[in-house]
């Protein structure tokens, strides 16, 4: 069948599917053109495409006129390459860490056209980049290359300017440290790509910070929390200022302080000097630039007596109330213990701990026998590393063979290298009620601090301990540090230097060991000098109450208020409780009548 | 009939065009906006971070320190300067100081203000409150 509107030509196509009638009308109603018609519609579409450019061209017109405002718009930049830190808060929400913004400017060598041109002028505006080292970056065939990281603004714009060819700009978050020197042992640092090198940035990497930015998530100001520290930031900053006059004004070589809370072993203040600033890192890798507190170990000399007298009461084989023979110097084999100021007679406890005498309190360590030291001592964690966030940590040096020779030495300090933090820990124990709370720090309550703490020491135990240190502060060798006002307890301890493989006399290595208040403590100080000298105004003395005493009673009543410590106008009423309940009730009595002691 | 239709038809097709494209303009268009502001918000979060670092910085205590020293005459308190709550000392009896050295002086009448002619036969003696 054909359509009655055939007058073209038809394909031989058509004729192909001439069969099928519904296809034949369609394929042939494609071909049909009604001529009559024609005109009008070639008419109406070119009007139309008309009036479509017509629109086109006035658009164009009106974009050309109409000035734009500068799109400052970018690309979308992906900010992934040194990505956000958390911000490092002290424990009052002080800022110790943070991170800026800044610009870093990068080359692609294989798009620089003229390299030496690029050199030239690159030099001339960024200070402190090497001609011949860029050069030779530039001439690499890498295809991304820095030129300096951490830019100024002005440095950018001029680098802007400079119009070349393959430099450009990639923004990145640079680590800064407002606060300088204070606290930069405990807080580390973090280099420019962003990954923590040491103390509590690496801490943070190893919590899984490093773990989420290797897994491509985007990490910004928002979505990380800031970690809070432990350290008060003023505490800290007065530590060291006191720290760092003590150590010029008893011109010794080092020096380390440190303020611990017993209850919570958060580590509020610390500070080692010679120290750096994290802002200029390279100074951290001078040796003596190290934290003496944990990852330098030393004889902590009488401050460990505290330890072996508590030891030794704990067991029950000595009371308050024992006396102990220390008419003459202890013999073992060929070597001789004397005490300092030997008092050649037979001391009762408190005495031998408010005189310091080796002899005693070698001869109750002997009581308590070698298992029994070296299991107390292992229960108060001191044999053995002492892990904080703070990835440096020291081993103590333990001797090989521990014999009696050993027991006799340790129990006054000297024969046991440990760190400093870890005799902290140990004397925060017999302090705070017999528990042994690991320091932190980072801020942490007090439910959990004691959750984990095991108890090491019974409580009338840590009470005695408490009422020897308040003794020692009275009458004892610690009064000559005089801290008045906050009812501290004190011990001093003076240890000799071992130079060459033997003891030397006249270089010494003070400590002295504070709690406040001494019948509810709350915070233990420590002052350490490394090789301090007797002044004129000492008498020519260098043992630890004139030096590292006098410091931390000024350290004490720095930052008394700061941390809170209730200043004691009228001494307390019975400051030892159990202690009178176990009928020793001359602990209660004041030894020393002095005015608001 | 057919042509009217025809022309609905194209316009219509034309008019829906008209539509679609313009939704998709707009949209991009505010997306772009978004993306614009969301760069701003970016820029100012910056700045805010560089402003706390510099705070910071400023408010260090070696320098807060050192400018008390240079330009504050204050020196470390001594214990004796606190005092506890509970022993401060007991407020006395309140006592109209003020008022009583105007009665003394006779001066505790009110004052007769001028023009009130109908008013100073009543004086009103308002007694300060006390």
């Amino acid at each position: 069948m054909r359509s009655r509107d055939a007058n073209n030509g038809e394909d031989l196509i058509a004729g192909a599917i001439r069969r099928n009638p519904i296809t034949k009308r369609l394929v042939a109603s494609l071909f049909t053109v009604k001529l009559d018609k024609s005109p009008c519609r070639i008419r109406l579409a070119a009007a139309v495409f008309l009036a479509a450019y017509a629109v086109i061209a006035a658009k164009l017109v009106d974009f050309g006129l109409r000035p734009e405002a500068p799109s400052r718009d970018k690309r979308a930049s992906s900010d992934t390459i040194a990505a956000a830190r958390p911000d490092i808060l002290d424990r009052n929400g002080k800022i110790l860490a943070t991170d800026i913004k800044v610009m870093s400017v990068f080359a692609e060598p294989r798009r620089i056209v003229d390299k030496d041109e690029a050199v030239e002028l690159l030099t001339a505006v960024l200070p402190g980049v090497d001609a011949r080292e860029l050069r030779e970056r530039l001439g690499s065939r890498k295809g991304f290359v820095w030129v300096k990281r951490a830019v100024t603004p002005q440095q950018q714009m001029e680098v802007y300017h400079l119009g070349l060819p393959g430099i450009g700009f990639q923004p990145e978050y640079k680590r800064v440290y407002p606060n300088g020197p204070v606290a930069a042992h405990v807080l580390g640092f973090a280099n420019l790509d962003g990954i923590g090198i040491s103390g509590l940035e690496k801490y943070i990497d190893g919590q899984g910070l490093a773990d989420l930015q290797g897994a491509g998530f985007s990490l910004t100001r928002d979505n990380l929390t800031p970690i809070v520290a432990s350290l008060d930031l003023d505490a800290a900053y007065a530590l060291r200022d006191e720290l760092a006059n003590g150590i010029v004004k008893f011109k010794a070589k080092a020096g380390a302080a440190a303020i611990l809370d017993v209850n919570t072993g958060e580590v509020i203040a610390m500070a080692s000097l010679p120290d750096y600033d994290p802002n200029s890192p390279a100074d951290a890798l001078d040796p003596s630039h190290i934290n003496r507190l944990s990852v330098g170990v030393y004889e902590m000399g009488s401050t460990f007596k505290a330890i072996s007298i508590a030891m030794a009461l704990d067991s029950g084989k000595v009371t308050l109330r024992s006396h102990i023979d220390a008419r003459d110097n202890l013999r073992y084999g060929r070597f001789t213990i004397h005490d300092f100021h030997a008092a050649h007679r037979v001391l009762s406890v408190p005495e031998v701990f408010t005189h310091s005498s080796n002899i005693a309190t070698a001869r109750m360590a002997m009581m308590v026998g070698v298992e029994g030291h070296k299991a107390f001592l292992a229960k108060m964690g001191q044999l053995r590393r002492l892990r904080t966030e703070l990835p440096e940590s020291a081993e103590p040096l333990v001797p090989k063979n521990w014999g009696e020779l050993n027991t006799i030495t340790i129990a006054f300090g000297q024969g046991l290298n440990v760190a400093p933090l870890q005799a902290m820990m140990a004397v925060g124990a017999l302090a705070n009620g017999g528990t042994l709370v690991t320091p932190t720090f980072l801020k942490r309550g007090e439910d959990e601090a004691k959750r984990e703490a095991p108890r090491v020491v019974k409580p009338e135990t840590s009470e005695a301990m408490r009422y020897l240190m308040r003794l020692n502060a009275e009458i004892g060798t610690a009064r000559i540090a005089d801290i008045k006002g906050y009812f501290v307890g004190g011990k001093t301890g003076t240890a000799e230097k071992v130079v060459r493989g033997h003891y030397a006399k006249n270089r010494v290595l003070t400590t002295f060991m504070a709690v406040a208040p001494a019948d509810k403590p709350k915070y233990l100080f420590l002052t350490l000098l490394d090789e301090p000298q007797g002044l004129p105004e000492t008498g020519g003395q260098r043992t630890a109450a004139w030096n590292a005493g006098q410091i931390t009673g000024k350290i004490v009543e720095r930052t008394g208020q700061l941390l809170g410590l209730p200043p004691r106008f009228d001494l307390p009423p019975q400051p030892f409780p159990l202690l009178a309940k176990l009928g020793y009730a001359e602990a209660n009595i004041p030894a020393h009548r002095n005015e608001g002691h | 009939m057919l042509r009217l239709l025809n022309i609905l038809a194209i316009a219509f097709l034309i008019g829906s065009a008209i539509y679609a494209y313009s939704v998709k303009y707009d949209t991009i268009f505010h997306a772009e906006r978004m993306m614009k502001l969301k760069q701003e918000i970016q820029r100012e979060e910056d700045v805010i971070g560089m402003l706390r670092a510099d705070w910071a910085f400023l408010t260090r205590p070696e320098r807060i320190a050192a400018l008390a020293d240079k330009f504050l005459e204050l020196q470390p308190s001594a214990l004796s300067q606190l005092v506890r709550a509970d022993a401060l000392p007991e407020k006395g009896p309140r006592i109209d100081e003020i008022g009583n050295k105007l009665e003394a002086l006779g001066l505790s009448k009110p004052t007769n203000t001028p023009g009130d002619s109908s008013a100073m036969d009543s004086v009103s003696s308002a007694t300060p409150a006390r």
